[in-house]
């Protein structure tokens, strides 16, 4: 990411057949894109102001709707929930990560990414086993006295938000990796000779030079936890119903494509604005975490 | 020269497709043990007799069939739909007509016919219970609803479908010959007083899971779950009392590119022995009248047909109509 933005800032004259050459390379992928991703979707969006009758009259509905307003606010709420604690946790994993033996450190790796290709369904059906009332944790809680009552632990918010929390781990913990390995020791070695203590160590020195690790990380567990559809449908109630399953109730049970395509465009230009606000302040060439 | 090759060979691949496709057939379905079932006594005496092979697609979507007939694409030539969606598509235009010169519908139950759709088979909502996991079981949609009675979670059926408005009626005292037009504002009211208690079931596979778990020891389940809960071994026990039924129906859609192949499955599909076969797989009923006849007695027992004296009938052409001011209402409700 740095050497492209490096290069393209010094915009040194490229031949002019290379560069066409470069453009015809990307031809292929553009129309790909094109085709199968921006037609559909321009498509679906202009059925959004054209069906059932031309004018903003789903936009209207689905901004002036009460209900359909909270669906909107469930899906800010399970995102930063879900943001704020794959932080707090994904933080000391991946610190541990790049401190630790490289032996160690690949097995951990290997867990993790076993854990992401591990099929989605077959792993919100393990929670949902996990949580329930008559789960592994309730009979275990109660197997040791800690509670009387079954804790409500699934069909609800803290269902959707442990199962979301799982899911999206490995993609706030890989980036903040990144990160954190490219540090170089010295400078830590340095401040506690300076005389920082531990604590002063983590927070004016390490934490903000992870920062863009941490933007780059939480910005991508939002994003795709605003899209989300599987988990919350299976491990939530129908109060914590978020954007994602109201787009797929509207398209394929209601068959009214015109709220899903409203639906699907607010979704998409909050998802923009996000990425962009991120773009103004933490720059392209930290996004990529290597 | 790169080009020439890729356009040859994808010549010679839709050559092949092509003959290919016209001896095939699509049918699809919703998937898990009900297609496996409907493959095993419909579609594989299909090609034994006609020697055309049908190809399973699915789960079944309305939306993905609506896209299919608007940009003229069809590649599902028989689809197993909800009764209410077969009557509503059909009005709007989405369906073939049944050419009932191939299809004899005589034998048929009437119930379940309309120019565009056939029953594929009828199923009932009843009341179940995990007997094991509580004292009492409830035997009536007023005791379901009786959080004082029957304490605990219950599950309902999630999508916006003919049943659970149906069955909150019943349980305020509607009469059954008394529900439609639905009082939608009544039904709801009732709905609210067991909202915070409800676990919804968005598939039967998590309905028997439910249950069988006791995370919610009672509910309104498919009756065919039921069957397969008591083969399963779980004390699963069943109450008729005013079991509302529904019917799946077998639709083509309009353009489906094997139409004349679609009429000839449709009518062996709904011929009186794969309607038995049917039934003796899943628990749902047949709709074919002289199915009955073909049925050992130990299933028919266990079958909606068997249960019509207390049955009730969900209003097909009634859901067709309000079907998506019902939904939108529904799913609103749900989400607050």
């Amino acid at each position: 990411m740095s050497t492209y933005s490096d290069a393209s800032s010094v915009s040194a004259p490229v031949p002019r057949a290379l560069r066409r050459a470069g453009f015809s390379g990307v031809v292929p992928a553009l129309a790909f894109v094109a085709i199968f991703f921006i037609v559909p979707v321009a498509a679906l969006l202009l059925r959004s102001v054209l069906e059932p009758v031309p004018g903003f009259g789903n936009y209207a509905e689905l901004l002036g709707s009460a209900t359909y307003l909270k669906i909107f606010a469930n899906t800010f709420i399970v995102s930063g929930l879900v943001t704020a604690i794959s932080l707090l946790i994904g933080f000391p994993v991946a610190w541990a990560l790049a401190i630790m033996p490289g032996r160690l450190a690949s097995v951990i790796f290997a867990i993790l990414l076993l854990s992401m290709w591990t099929n989605l369904l077959a792993r919100t059906y393990a929670w949902m086993v996990l949580l329930q009332r008559t789960g592994l944790i309730n009979k275990m809680l109660m197997g040791m006295g800690l509670i009387n009552q079954p804790l409500p632990l699934v069909n609800n918010l803290t269902g959707v938000t442990i199962g979301m929390t799982y899911i999206m781990l490995p993609f706030i913990i890989l980036p903040l990796y990144g990160v954190i390995k490219k540090i170089d020791p010295a400078i830590l070695q340095a401040a506690a000779l300076c005389g920082a203590s531990r604590r002063q160590c983590l927070t004016r020195v390490l934490l903000p030079l992870a920062v863009p690790g941490m933007a780059a990380g939480a910005l991508l567990v939002f994003v795709m936890s605003l899209g989300y559809f599987v988990t919350p449908s299976l491990l939530g109630g129908t109060a914590n119903m978020m954007l994602a399953e109201l787009i797929a109730q509207f398209v394929q049970s209601l068959v009214n494509w015109g709220m899903g395509g409203a639906a699907a465009l607010v979704l998409l230009v909050v998802t923009l604005s996000l990425y962009v606000v991120q773009l103004r302040f933490f720059g392209s060439q930290n996004t990529g975490g290597r | 020269m790169k080009h020439t090759f890729a356009f040859t060979a994808l010549a010679a691949i839709m050559a092949l497709a092509i003959p290919a496709k016209a001896e095939t057939l699509v049918f699809s379905s919703w998937g898990g043990t009900t297609q496996d079932a409907q493959k095993a006594a419909w579609a594989n005496p299909y090609t034994e007799k006609t020697g055309l092979q049908v190809m399973q697609d699915g789960p079944t979507d309305y939306g993905k069939l609506k896209a299919m007939v608007e940009a003229n694409q069809v590649t599902w030539d028989v689809v197993d739909v909800e009764g209410d969606y077969a009557a509503q598509a059909g009005k709007n235009g989405l369906l073939e007509k049944l050419d009932f010169s191939v299809i004899d519908k005589s034998k048929l139950d009437p119930r379940f016919v309309t120019d565009y759709s056939v029953g594929s088979f009828y199923y009932s909502f009843v009341i179940g219970c995990n007997a094991d996991a509580v004292t009492a079981c409830p035997k009536t949609w007023a005791d379901l609803f009786d959080t004082a009675k029957f304490p605990g979670k219950r599950t309902f059926y999630k999508w916006s479908a003919p049943g659970v408005i149906e069955a909150a009626l019943l349980a305020d005292g509607v009469a059954a010959d008394k529900l439609y037009p639905l009082d939608l504002d009544r039904a709801f009211k009732k709905l609210d007083t067991i909202k915070s208690e409800i676990i919804w079931w968005s598939g039967g596979a998590q309905s028997q899971q439910l249950l069988a778990s006791a995370e919610a020891p009672f509910g309104s389940l498919w009756n065919g779950r039921m069957t397969a809960l008591a083969k399963s071994g779980v004390n699963a026990e069943t109450s008729w009392e005013q079991n509302i039924t529904a019917a799946d129906s077998l639709v083509v859609p309009k353009g489906a590119p094997n139409l004349e192949a679609a009429m000839k499955f449709i009518a062996l599909a709904t011929s009186a022995e794969p309607q038995a076969a049917l039934a003796k797989a899943t628990g749902y009923a047949p709709i074919n009248l002289e199915s009955a006849k073909l049925m050992d007695a130990e299933t028919a027992k266990t079958l909606p047909d068997q249960q019509t004296a207390s049955q009730v009938n969900a209003d097909m052409s009634y859901w067709a109509k309000n079907r998506d001011a019902i939904g939108e209402r529904w799913y609103a409700w749900q989400a607050k």
